[in-house]
C-alpha cells in the first residue's frame, strides 16, 4: 500500500529541474515515433494496389490521379543558392493547377522542393519542419542542413515500397557547412551536392543550366540563371507551366524573388533577346 | 502506352456565326511530354470557302490532309468548280469509313459557306465517319472536354464576324491553357461570304 | 542512347550522329556513320532499331538518286521530305512497319536556305530550324531554344554543337564515342573533323 501512495503521490514544488534521466524521459515522450501510423487499404499487398490505383502512365483511367509533373532546380553558388520551380499540377494531361507552390519554406533558414507526388512533398516537408523545430528546442542551436536532409531521407526510406512518390531538394546556409544542398528521393537516396533539376522537365533544365553554370557566378547572374532555366523547361515540357517561383538562400536566410507568370517573361525573353526562334510570331 | 489520339496533343473547333464561321486550331506537336514543334497547323483550306480541321495524330493529320487534297483536286478537275461543304463533308464521311476496320486516328472539323444558298455549315466526326451535324459549335482534340465547357459558356446566336473572331478565340486559348497537350499558339479562320480572314493567336508558350 | 541533331543557320545546316553502334550492353563499332546522303542538297541521319535503319535509308537513297538520273534533276529537300514521309507512313500500316527516327538536312538552291526536317518513326514531320532525337532532345532542345539564332554564321553553329555534345557528355549515363559531323550548304556535302577528347564531367 505504502508502495501504490508513494508511486502516484508526489510533494507538489519538489523537483523544480528536471533531472539528466527525467530529461532523457521527456524526450522520448514528446519525439514521436520516426515512422507515425497511417491507415492503410484492407487488401492482402497495400502497395501494389496502390499502385494500380494511381499510376495513370500505364492507365489513363485510374480512379486516383495523383499530381504528377515538375521542373524544379536547385544549385549552390558562391553567394548562396538558387532555388526554383515551376508551378503546373497535372492530372493526366489536365492542368489540375498552375498556381502551386513548389518551394516548401520549411523554416526561415531552410527550402525544401516539391516535384512527384504534391501531398507526399507537402506533408513530409511540413513533418520535416517540425522536426526541424523540435531540435532547435531541444539543442539550442539550429539543425544542420546534413541533418534535416537525414532526418527526410531516413523517413521516407522507412515507407520505402509503400507507394510514396517524391523527389525533393533540401537547400540552406548554415556556419557550420556554408550553402548546402541535399537531393532526397523517395527511394531513400540522399545525395550532396552542387546542381540538381528533378522532375519532369529536369532534362530542359540541366541543357541550360550547365551550359552557362559555374561556382562563382554574381548573385544577380544566378537568379537570371535560374529562372530562364525554369522558363526553358516550361516551354518544352508539357507538364511544366505556369508562374516562375524563385528563391535565394543566403547565410542570413531565404530571400523570395516574386512568382512571375511565365508568359510575359517567355515573350520578352523571345522578342527582345531572340530567343526561342522556333516559335512563329508572324503569318507568313 | 497511350492513346494514339492524345500522343501528338493538339485541339480544334469550329462555330458559326451570322452569315458566317469560324475555325481555329493550336499549333503544337508534340510526342507525349515534349513539344517538338510550334508551328504545326491542323487547318487545310480546301477550295474557296470549305476548310478542314483535323486533330489527333500527327503521322494521320498529315496524310488525310494530302488525302483530300488529292480527291479534292480530282473532284475540282472533273467538276470544274469549288467543292461546297457539306459535298466535302460527306467525301470526309465515305473516306473515313473505307478505313473502318483500320481507322485514322484524327477526329475531322469541317467548316464553310455553301457557295449556292450562303449558308453557314460545320460539321464534326469520329475517326471512322459519323457526321456530327450542330448548329452552334464543333470541337476535337485533346482539350475537347475544356472546349466543351469554353464554347457552351462565350458562344451565343447570330455573332457578327468579329464577335465570332473574339468569342472563338477566347474558347480556344483558354481551353487550351487548361490542356497540357495543346496550345502554343493558334491559327484562326474567319469566313465570310466572299471573305476569308486569317489570324496568327499568341497563345502561352508553356 | 543513340544521338542525331540537327542545327541551321545562315547558309548552312550542320548533321551531327552519335558514333557508337550498340547492341543491347556491347558497343559493336565506335566509328558508325548513321547518316546517307540522299542527292547533292540533302543528308538524311537515322536512329531506332537495327536492321531497319539502314535498309529504310538505302531504300530512300537508292530512290532519291533514281529520281535525280531519270529527270537529270534534284528533289528540293522539301520534296525530299514528302517522298521519305509518305514511304515511311506507308509502311507503317503495312504487316513490317519500319521502326526508324529521320533529321532530313538540306540546302534549297533555289530559295538559296537550308532546311531542316524533323520525322519521328511515326511518320510526323516538322519542318525545324534544330532538332533532335532520342535523349538528345530532352537535353538539347532548351539549350537551342536559348542559343540559337536564325542568322548564325557557320562558326557560332559549331559552337552551339558544341554545346549540346558536352551537354550530352555531362549528362547521358552511356558514352556515344563522339559524333560524326557532316555539313550541307551551297556547296553539296561535307564531313568535318570533330575533335572530342575532352571530358566533361557534372558538376
Amino acid at each position: 500500500m505504502d508502495a501504490l501512495v508513494s508511486r502516484y503521490s508526489r510533494p507538489a514544488f519538489q523537483n523544480e529541474g528536471y533531472s539528466k534521466e527525467d530529461q532523457q524521459q521527456a524526450l522520448q515522450d514528446v519525439a514521436p515515433p520516426l515512422s507515425l501510423n497511417f491507415a492503410l487499404p484492407p487488401v492482402a499487398s497495400a502497395a501494389s494496389w496502390l499502385r494500380a490505383m494511381t499510376d495513370d502512365h500505364s492507365n489513363p483511367n485510374v480512379p486516383i490521379k495523383i499530381a504528377h509533373g515538375t521542373t524544379t532546380l536547385a544549385f549552390r553558388f558562391k553567394g548562396g543558392i538558387i532555388v526554383a520551380t515551376d508551378s503546373r499540377a497535372t492530372a493526366g494531361n489536365w492542368i489540375a493547377s498552375q498556381t502551386v507552390k513548389k518551394v516548401i519554406e520549411i523554416n526561415p533558414m531552410l527550402l525544401g522542393t516539391m516535384a512527384g507526388g504534391a501531398a507526399d512533398c507537402q506533408y513530409w516537408l511540413a513533418y520535416l519542419g517540425m522536426q526541424c523545430r523540435l531540435h532547435e528546442l531541444r539543442q539550442k542551436r539550429r539543425i544542420s542542413v546534413a541533418a534535416a536532409s537525414k532526418i527526410l531521407a531516413n523517413l521516407v526510406y522507412s515507407y520505402k515500397g509503400m507507394g510514396l512518390s517524391m523527389g525533393t531538394m533540401c537547400a540552406g546556409v548554415t556556419p557550420t557547412e556554408g550553402p548546402a544542398l541535399y537531393y532526397i528521393d523517395s527511394d531513400g537516396t540522399r545525395l550532396a551536392g552542387n546542381l540538381f533539376c528533378v522532375g519532369s522537365g529536369q532534362t530542359f533544365a540541366y541543357g541550360v543550366l550547365d551550359a552557362e553554370y559555374k561556382y562563382e557566378l554574381e548573385d544577380e547572374e544566378a537568379l537570371e540563371l535560374g529562372r530562364r532555366s525554369i522558363l526553358a523547361a516550361t516551354h518544352r515540357d508539357a507538364y511544366s507551366g505556369g508562374y516562375i517561383n524563385l528563391y535565394h538562400v543566403k547565410e542570413s536566410g531565404w530571400v523570395k524573388h516574386g512568382f512571375t507568370d511565365t508568359n510575359p517573361v517567355f515573350w520578352e525573353t523571345k522578342l527582345k533577346k531572340g530567343e526561342f526562334s522556333n516559335v512563329t510570331a508572324n503569318l507568313d | 502506352m497511350s492513346s494514339p489520339f492524345a500522343i501528338n496533343g493538339g485541339a480544334c473547333v469550329a462555330m458559326v456565326g451570322k452569315d458566317c464561321v469560324a475555325i481555329a486550331c493550336d499549333l503544337r506537336l508534340g510526342l507525349q511530354a515534349l513539344t517538338v514543334s510550334n508551328d504545326f497547323p491542323k487547318i487545310f483550306p480546301f477550295g474557296s470557302s470549305t476548310y478542314l480541321g483535323l486533330t489527333g495524330l500527327a503521322t494521320d493529320v498529315a496524310t488525310v490532309s494530302e488525302l483530300f487534297r488529292f480527291k479534292v483536286n480530282m473532284y475540282r478537275l472533273r467538276e470544274e468548280r469549288d467543292i461546297g461543304p457539306q459535298t466535302f463533308a460527306n467525301l470526309v464521311s465515305s473516306s473515313l469509313y473505307e478505313r473502318r476496320f483500320g481507322p485514322w486516328f484524327v477526329s475531322p472539323v469541317v467548316a464553310g459557306i455553301n457557295e449556292k444558298t450562303g449558308k453557314p455549315f460545320i460539321c464534326g466526326f469520329d475517326s471512322i465517319g459519323c457526321i456530327d451535324f450542330a448548329k452552334d459549335f464543333i470541337v476535337s482534340g485533346t482539350a475537347s472536354d475544356q472546349l466543351f465547357g469554353t464554347c457552351e459558356g462565350l458562344w451565343e446566336p447570330d455573332l457578327e464576324p468579329e464577335d465570332l473572331f473574339e468569342t472563338i478565340s477566347q474558347a480556344l486559348l483558354n481551353a487550351v491553357d487548361r490542356d497540357a497537350l495543346s496550345g502554343w499558339g493558334a491559327h484562326v479562320y474567319i469566313i465570310e461570304k466572299d471573305k476569308v480572314t486569317k489570324r496568327l493567336l499568341k497563345g502561352r508558350q508553356d | 542512347m543513340e544521338v542525331l541533331l540537327g542545327i541551321t543557320g545562315k547558309d548552312y545546316c550542320i548533321i551531327a550522329a552519335s558514333k557508337a553502334a550498340m547492341r543491347g550492353a556491347t558497343i559493336l563499332k565506335a566509328s558508325d556513320d548513321k547518316t546517307r546522303s540522299l542527292n547533292k542538297n540533302t543528308l538524311m541521319a537515322y536512329s531506332g532499331e537495327a536492321g531497319d535503319t539502314v535498309n529504310f535509308a538505302e531504300y530512300i537513297q537508292a530512290n532519291i538518286q533514281l529520281y535525280s538520273m531519270r529527270n537529270a534533276s534534284d528533289l528540293s529537300p522539301y520534296e525530299v521530305s514528302s517522298f521519305v514521309r509518305s514511304e515511311l507512313a506507308k509502311a507503317l500500316r503495312s504487316r513490317n512497319p519500319y521502326n526508324v527516327n529521320l533529321l532530313l538536312g538540306g540546302f534549297d538552291s533555289i530559295k538559296e536556305k537550308p532546311e531542316l526536317y524533323w520525322i519521328d518513326y511515326l511518320a510526323s514531320s516538322a519542318k525545324v530550324p534544330y532538332a533532335a532525337h532520342g535523349y538528345a532532345q530532352y537535353y538539347c532542345l532548351s539549350l537551342l531554344d536559348k542559343h540559337h539564332h536564325p542568322d548564325i554564321d557557320f562558326e557560332q553553329g559549331m559552337k552551339i554543337l558544341r554545346m549540346c555534345t558536352d551537354e550530352l557528355k555531362r549528362r547521358l549515363p552511356i558514352d556515344f564515342k563522339g559524333v560524326v559531323v557532316k555539313v550541307i550548304d551551297k556547296d553539296g556535302v561535307r564531313e568535318l573533323e570533330y575533335i572530342d577528347d575532352k571530358q566533361i564531367l557534372a558538376p
